[in-house]
């Protein structure tokens, strides 16, 4: 690894955050963040991230969820390609009534994880993400 | 049969033997006392008859009495020479004869001769001492009386006419004569007979004294009542028994069984006899000369068909009023059993209203018998049946509303429980990664004692974080919004996979094996998530609770349009006591060599309500020491009338 991997993370959970990022940087990322989605993708073009953790629900002011995100994502051409993980405390299907797969046209996402996450677990899937 | 078709059934019964009895009885009674009583008027009416038949006798004997003391006869009979005498005592005599309707009068010497004849007159001195009226007056000087047997050698000398007249009502050259002989005395001294008599031979007139005297000459449906006949010997020779063509049957025979006990043993006979036409009750006398020889037969006949119509009036009348009775009794009683028994009737309608949920009916109690406290126990009944109904209905409603809010607190309960679990979940969450990223050493050395400690607080997280997924779960299961929405899943794909790749850490620090021997294309209609559900717990149990060491094995197979599927896993399995209650709400089985494995007690009851919901069923099997293995089912296709559940 010569250049240090960078990592957007969105999420509106601020220890989340705190945790993600302490993490991530210690195990040799470049880490930045975000608490609203809009504001990770304005993140996200001015950050060029390698990958991009996402929320899913978020609270707050009305606004597009985390797989409304990935889409747009997904369709901006200067963000197309990277990658994306959907880390979520979303209990799947209870709380949403929709199919939780990655999938290219709804959910154009690397994975789908589900908090709590072990950190194995998780450098495990980001690892996997970026070699892609 | 109802109870009063039954009584009444009873009564008839009743009645009828007794009618029939006292019909048989009545009439055998009245049947005997008729003919007895016929028996016994026959007996006065032949009684009557000798009176009748022998008053002639008497005023017979009275005359010739008075004959005897004429001073002109008595001469005559001491100096029967002059002739002049005679022909003025036979004058005399001829028109005593005449006037008093006789057919002889003769004079007799002491001798027994004839000495005068009034009528022919001229044939005289014949002997007539065997005649027993003639014997007897000459032996006790005396006079006598009664019937005589003429031979026809006497009756030709008593008058040729007179033969001719036997003949004419008999055929037989003899005669019977009733009459009387008186002595003819002088100073004391017998000098001679005098004897007058009627032939009994074709005159009718004794005979139709007595029927006239007895029976008044009645006729009873064209038949004589009764009637009278002399008999000499056993030939009827005066009689008012009249032959079919209206003639009187003079001239035929008595019966041979009368004949033979009549004439021959001298006794009279009482019976039925068949006369001409009819039944008569009967009696036969003898008729004796002086000397008591049996001459001849004195006959009453009483007609049956009177004493037998009789009878059957008395019968009618009695049985007429014995019916009567029984019909009059048969309505008394009937109105009895009506008036006792239609309280019963009201009370079975009752019953039957009431069993019928009409608990307002009441029975009108009108009598103070039984019946009437039956009435107005069934009353209380009934009045203790709709207050009980009304308590019950009470305390229903009272549970009703009771267990509505119950239903309402635990709504509240689960859904603040939901609510708590959910905001339970962000900090865990990054709880979790943060305490197990200092543990497994990310952020740098950690000292033995540290991991220890870090190792407990990141169990007891693990612990927290089961507990909320499993409230959460249980919540949402209680406020029933846990609703599968079925598809065709291909369950080693979609759901055991994942969930294995998930659980491979835990596996492979307790060294386990996993033996999957599921199919790749079975499949179950079911809903994933929730099947996901099922199959977290069972494995996750599998792991926690499994041996080290040991084996998990998965297998599936399908089976009569279901699905059935084994989770089995080497460990120290459940007693077989405690089996039953793994599927319990909150059960935990304490188990001390896991104790450090303490489950949230909901994990196996979300998969029994989960599995429930798909119409399908699941149970464990143990060998305590040894393995545990749960069993359950899934349908394998959708049902018919199942709306398909197209998930986007």
């Amino acid at each position: 690894m010569n250049k240090k991997a960078k990592i957007l993370v969105v999420d509106d959970d601020v220890q989340h955050v705190d945790t993600v990022r302490t993490l991530l940087e210690n195990v040799g990322y470049e880490v930045d963040y975000a608490y609203r989605p809009e504001k990770g993708i304005e993140k996200a073009k001015a950050f060029k991230p390698d990958l991009i953790i996402l929320d899913v629900m978020f609270a707050g002011p009305p606004g597009p969820d985390g797989v409304e995100t990935s889409r747009k994502l997904n369709e901006d051409p200067d963000l197309r390609g990277i990658p994306i993980i959907i880390l979520s405390g979303v209990r799947k299907v209870l709380d949403l009534p929709f199919k939780l797969q990655p999938d290219e046209q709804w959910m154009p996402v690397k994975a789908f994880l589900e908090k709590p996450i072990k950190p194995d677990k998780l450098l495990a899937e980001i690892s996997s993400a970026l070699e892609k | 049969m109802k109870l009063r078709t039954k009584t009444n059934i009873g009564i008839l019964l009743v009645f009828c033997i007794l009618a029939i009895s006292t019909g048989v009885v009545t009439f055998r009674w009245h049947t005997n006392h008729a003919i007895k009583g016929a028996e016994n008027r026959v007996r006065l009416y032949i009684k009557a008859a000798w009176e009748i038949y022998n008053s002639k006798t008497d005023r017979i004997q009275f005359a010739l009495l008075v004959l005897a003391e004429d001073d002109k006869l008595k001469n005559f009979m001491l100096d029967r020479r002059s002739t002049d005498l005679r022909a003025i005592v036979l004058e005399q005599l001829e028109r005593v004869r005449r006037e008093q309707n006789m057919d002889i009068l003769n004079l007799v010497d002491t001798k027994g001769r004839v000495v005068l004849r009034t009528r022919n007159a001229g044939v005289r001195g014949d002997d007539v001492s065997n005649d027993p009226m003639i014997r007897l007056v000459l032996k006790d000087r005396r006079r006598s009386g009664g019937t005589v047997l003429f031979d026809s050698g006497r009756l030709q000398t008593e008058g040729e006419d007179l033969v001719r007249l036997a003949k004419l009502y008999g055929g037989e050259s003899g005669a019977m004569m009733t009459g009387a002989a008186v002595p003819v005395k002088h100073n004391g001294r017998l000098i001679g007979v005098i004897q007058m008599g009627n032939l009994l031979n074709g005159s009718v007139e004794k005979v139709d004294r007595i029927r006239d005297s007895l029976f008044e000459n009645q006729r009873y449906n064209g038949k004589p009542v009764g009637t009278a006949t002399v008999f000499m010997r056993d030939l009827r020779i005066s009689t008012n028994v009249l032959n079919q063509d209206g003639t009187r049957a003079t001239g035929t025979r008595a019966s041979g069984e009368v004949a033979e006990r009549v004439l021959k043993n001298g006794r009279s006979w009482t019976g039925r006899a068949w006369v001409v036409n009819a039944w008569y009750l009967s009696q036969y006398d003898p008729i004796r000369d002086p000397d008591g020889q049996v001459i001849g037969m004195l006959y009453i006949g009483s007609l049956e068909q009177r004493y037998l119509d009789e009878r059957s009036r008395a019968v009618l009348l009695n049985l007429g009023v014995v019916f009567g009775g029984m019909l009059l009794a048969v309505v008394v009683f009937y109105l009895i059993i009506r008036t006792i028994l239609s309280p019963v009737h009201r009370l079975y309608q009752a019953t039957r209203k009431l069993s019928a949920g009409d608990l307002t009916h009441r029975i009108d109690v009108r009598s103070n018998d039984e019946i009437g406290e039956l009435s107005d126990s069934f009353n209380h009944m009934a009045e203790q049946l709709l207050k009980d109904q009304k308590e019950i209905q009470e305390s229903h409603a009272q549970l009703e509303e009771r267990n509505e809010e119950l239903h309402t607190t635990n709504r509240n309960y689960m859904e603040m429980l939901g609510f708590v679990s959910h905001e339970f979940k962000a900090p865990l969450g990054s709880a979790i990664l943060g305490l197990y990223s200092v543990k497994d050493g990310y952020l740098g050395p950690v000292s033995e004692s540290q991991t220890r400690v870090l190792g407990s607080v990141a169990h007891s997280l693990d612990y927290l974080n089961d507990m909320v997924k499993h409230y959460l779960d249980l919540s949402r299961l209680e406020k029933g919004e846990l609703r599968p929405h079925r598809r065709t899943v291909r369950i080693k794909a979609e759901v055991v996979e994942p969930i294995l790749s998930g659980l491979r850490p835990a596996v492979e620090e307790k060294q386990m094996v996993v033996t999957s021997c599921l199919a790749d294309d079975l499949t179950a209609n079911a809903d994933p998530s929730l099947l996901r559900i099922v199959y977290e717990n069972l494995l996750s149990n599998a792991v926690r609770y499994g041996r080290e060491g040991g084996s998990i094995q998965l297998a599936g197979k399908r089976r009569n349009g279901t699905v059935e599927l084994v989770v089995y896993n080497d460990g120290d399995g459940v007693p077989a006591d405690k089996i039953n209650r793994l599927f319990k709400k909150f059960s935990r089985i304490d188990n001390i060599r896991n104790a450090r494995e303490k489950g949230t007690g909901l994990g196996l009851f979300i998969c029994k309500e989960i599995i429930d919901q798909h119409g399908g069923s699941i149970n464990a099997e143990s060998e305590e020491g040894q393995w545990t293995k749960f069993t359950f089912t899934l349908p394998a296709e959708a049902s018919v009338g199942q709306p398909l559940q197209q998930v986007q």
